[in-house]
């Protein structure tokens, strides 16, 4: 497995998936559900638009809620996922449109927030 | 959290007056991201992000791994925009444990510390590591990163040669004392500007107390002055004497 842990990886929403086919990216959104076998499941982001995740092994946990998602994206625009981190929120919801909102601005102003 | 203009705090030594303007500048704590640090160029002892003079920072991300020695601890730290930062924490040996728990991998966390670079690698050294318990911090942290390096741009492109730092609360708090739409002085508000100025003037060895606070500024009730106090406190201007009513300032004249 890849490690992608090394390199810039965009954060981006459902939107810019299809500019960074084949690039590691960082992708958080809500999750909608899964699939049966433990091998794909869907997010979806501050907009309400849906990605797929896809990995190489089976989940071997229950997951729910806010997702961070580390992977590539596939020609399909699906994400192949690397790892991933759920977002804590015992104390307080995440607000994924809020973070939507942000994400606008560092890919407006990408000389403030370089990747890479 | 914000960004302190705190001459003297964090054990700096006092140099001379202009010693002590110059090291202004560089005493903000300016939030970054990983990449911003591994672009900033040395000068001698000085780094610049874009030809901003940079020193205390502050990032946001996981721990993607954690190293304990009998002196420090190494963590890595990852913001996505680059590979993992080290940042080293320097354990006070004199504690009997518990002081400096290490924080587990997988942990998003804020950091604060100084940028160091030793054999051409960047590296920071924390004097503060926080697990966030608000995921909002995080996208938070993301726009004060870009209203921070924007505005300390802005401020290079100008023709002021002031040092100027800036709170949180400037986005969308901004035009509290400047002309029209600027940034205020300082980075504090007309308010805490006023508080902060009578109680730096104060000779008393204890410090200013509220109620003189309220008595010198009949066009402010007490609650708005509680607010100004704990705001520079919390930022570093004064700090509490005797009790918490009374208080000096950090700025020693």
């Amino acid at each position: 497995m890849e490690d992608v842990g090394e390199v810039p990886r965009p954060r981006i929403a459902t939107g810019h998936l299809a500019q960074h086919i084949g690039q590691p990216v960082c992708f958080v959104g809500r999750v909608e559900k899964i699939h049966p076998t433990g091998k794909l499941f869907v997010l979806s982001d501050g907009e309400g638009k849906h990605t797929t995740v896809e990995l190489s092994e089976p989940l071997d946990e229950e997951i729910s809620g806010v997702l961070e998602v580390v992977g590539r994206v596939t020609n399909q625009a699906t994400i192949m996922c690397m790892s991933y981190v759920q977002f804590r929120e015992d104390k307080s919801p995440f607000d994924l449109e809020l973070y939507n909102e942000a994400l606008k601005i560092i890919h407006e102003f990408p000389e403030y927030f370089p990747f890479g | 959290g914000g960004y302190t203009q705190s001459p003297g705090g964090f054990g700096s030594p006092a140099g001379t007056q202009a010693e002590r303007k110059q090291r202004i500048r560089s005493q903000n704590i300016v939030p970054c991201t990983v990449s911003q640090l591994l672009a900033a160029e040395q000068v001698d002892e000085t780094f610049r992000i874009r030809d901003v003079e940079i020193s205390q920072v502050t990032i946001m991300g996981i721990i993607r791994h954690a190293e304990k020695a009998p002196t420090n601890i190494l963590y890595k730290v990852d913001d996505m925009t680059a590979a993992p930062m080290d940042v080293r924490q320097w354990v006070d040996t004199d504690e009997a444990g518990g002081e400096n728990v290490v924080v587990p991998p997988g942990t998003y966390v804020k950091v604060a510390g100084h940028l160091r670079s030793f054999q051409n690698k960047k590296s920071l050294v924390a004097f503060k590591i926080m697990p966030l318990e608000n995921m909002n911090e995080f996208t938070t942290h993301i726009l004060e990163i870009v209203n921070a390096h924007m505005i300390l741009r802005k401020n290079l492109m100008s023709a002021s040669r002031v040092p100027q730092s800036f709170s949180s609360a400037g986005i969308g708090d901004v035009g509290g004392y400047g002309g029209g739409g600027s940034l205020p002085v300082n980075g504090l508000t007309a308010h805490q500007s006023q508080v902060l100025n009578l109680i730096k003037n104060c000779p008393v060895p204890e410090g200013m107390s509220l109620q003189e606070l309220k008595l010198q500024l009949h066009n402010m009730s007490m609650s708005t002055i509680k607010q100004a106090v704990e705001f520079l406190s919390s930022e570093g201007h004064i700090y509490s004497t005797v009790d918490d009513d009374h208080y000096k300032s950090t700025d020693a004249e």
